[in-house]
């Protein structure tokens, strides 16, 4: 063994960078370990949605309020501008009488959190959103969502990091990871070989592989969202957009019908970035590691863009994109110590919640690590759910 | 000479690329998720190859061996009625 470390973190995304900083203000000697590039995945290839509106209701709700309470200072923390837009609102426009009483009934469950989360008529949501489309049934409406600029969020992670101490490691691919005992004792890679007392796995959608190199077996898959970013335009909208089928999609798709839709689990979610330009998504599609963006589902999406802002017709959009999300079985995340190997623990499997879910992952994980157990109980995100005793 | 700027849509300067090279970008990607540069409207066609040698020219190599960005589409900007059309799927 070279060198070694408290922690060693696989994966340089935004899950790794916020563990890292996290276990650095810890006072805890940490390597990064990524094979590409600092937000390379998913958390250089997604918008910025931060909103309890999306979230599953019941534990990962109960989540998201805890982590979205700390974006509040985050950026002053990291001492960077991570262009967090607080309190724009989170509106999901509602097209039909069933798609009401889904929403309606997810509301009611998300409201159990104790967030504020409403049904609202067609005119609230218009006097909101001047330019949504007149022809919509209703809208939900959550007014304490935000937004932020993921990409800045990740590398001020990475940057606050660096400046405590931490390392980073990129182009280096982890090979193995060193086993003593039945415990976790370091990381195999093609740059060499590094020994650490814990190493977090938090490589997204690559995190089941890397299981795997420990001889774990974690359902942990890539799931593509694509997206299109527009040229910039003038104040547009204010609040994160998402039709009601994006919510229908991730809680009952049994209940889209339209084939194309359930393929590429397509629905719409826009927003307005600082800059001006509008980021729209997105698909949830499973195509392996496949990252090519596909005409199919850019059009259906454009299509939906225009179905509810038609004002959006003379704008052009200059660049698709797409990033793989992490999929689980049971849509939560796996966080927290794996019995089977002492040591190794998860931070991964947020699916499309990472961006929202990393302030808390982060901070609960090193905790964990630091101090024996996390301060906020993570029970339900225990990833020996999946491994049998 | 830092003051250059290298990206005009984003108004990125010679200097912040150079920054970004140094916090650990070794292509033009990874530049890009750092400064902005090559993601405006004319996505890299102006300033592409400039970063490119910038990097190349910071980390001690070949112009030919950093990374140029990933291409995707459009090739040019297409206005969304063009692919919205009429109807909704």
């Amino acid at each position: 063994m070279r060198e070694t470390y408290d922690v060693i973190v696989v994966g340089g995304g935004i899950m790794g960078c916020s563990v890292a900083w996290q276990l650095a203000k810890k006072n805890k000697r940490v390597l990064v370990i990524e094979r590409r590039d600092v937000a390379s995945g998913a958390a250089g290839a997604t918008d910025g949605v931060v909103g309890y509106h999306t979230k599953k209701p019941g534990p990962q709700m109960d989540l998201a309020v805890q982590s979205i309470a700390m974006f509040e200072t985050l950026g002053e923390q990291l001492g960077q501008d991570i262009e967090y837009g607080l309190r724009c609102g989170g509106l999901q426009p509602v097209e039909d009488k069933m798609q009401w009483d889904i929403l309606s009934e997810i509301v009611e469950k998300q409201r159990e959190s104790g967030v504020d989360i409403r049904m609202i008529s067609a005119d609230e949501a218009c006097a909101l959103e001047p330019q949504l489309s007149r022809d919509i049934y209703g809208a939900l409406y959550s007014p304490t969502g935000g937004k932020v600029n993921p990409l800045r969020l990740t590398m001020g992670y990475a940057n606050a990091a660096r400046r405590l101490g931490a390392q980073f490691l990129t182009e280096t691919t982890v090979t193995g990871f060193a086993i003593e005992n039945g415990r976790v004792t370091g990381v195999h890679t093609d740059k060499g070989d590094f020994a650490a007392d814990v190493v977090v796995n938090a490589g997204g959608a690559w995190a089941g592989k890397i299981a795997t190199l420990a001889g774990l077996d974690l359902p942990i898959t890539p799931r593509k969202g694509q997206l299109i970013v527009t040229e910039p335009i003038g104040p547009f909208m204010t609040a994160t957009v998402q039709c009601a089928r994006y919510n229908v999609v991730k809680f009952k798709p049994e209940a889209v019908t339209d084939p194309t839709a359930i393929r590429l689990g397509a629905s719409l979610s826009i927003e307005q970035t600082e800059d001006g330009g509008l980021i729209i998504g997105g698909t949830r599609e499973f195509a392996g590691y496949d990252v090519d963006n596909t005409f199919e589902a850019i059009e259906v999406m454009l299509r939906r863009a225009l179905r509810f802002f038609p004002a959006l017709r003379d704008v052009s959009i200059i660049r698709c994109f797409s990033g793989l999300r992490p999929y689980t079985p049971d849509g939560l995340p796996l966080l927290g110590p794996v019995h089977a190997l002492p040591g190794f623990y998860m931070a991964a499997g947020h699916e499309g919640d990472g961006i929202a879910l990393s302030p808390i992952t982060g901070k609960l994980i090193a905790e964990w690590i630091v101090d024996g157990k996390p301060s906020y109980d993570l029970s339900d995100f225990d990833p020996n759910r999946f491994l049998k005793a | 000479m830092e003051d250059i700027i290298i990206c005009r849509c984003q108004e990125v300067t010679e200097q912040e690329i150079i920054d970004a090279v140094h916090e650990g970008a070794t292509t033009v990607d990874g530049v890009k998720r750092r400064t902005r540069a090559c993601m405006g409207l004319c996505q890299g066609k102006t300033c592409g190859r400039l970063v490119e040698r910038i990097v190349a020219r910071e980390s001690g190599r070949s112009a030919a061996e950093v990374t140029p960005q990933h291409s995707r589409m459009p090739v040019r900007p297409v206005k969304i009625g063009t692919f919205g059309g009429d109807g909704d799927a």
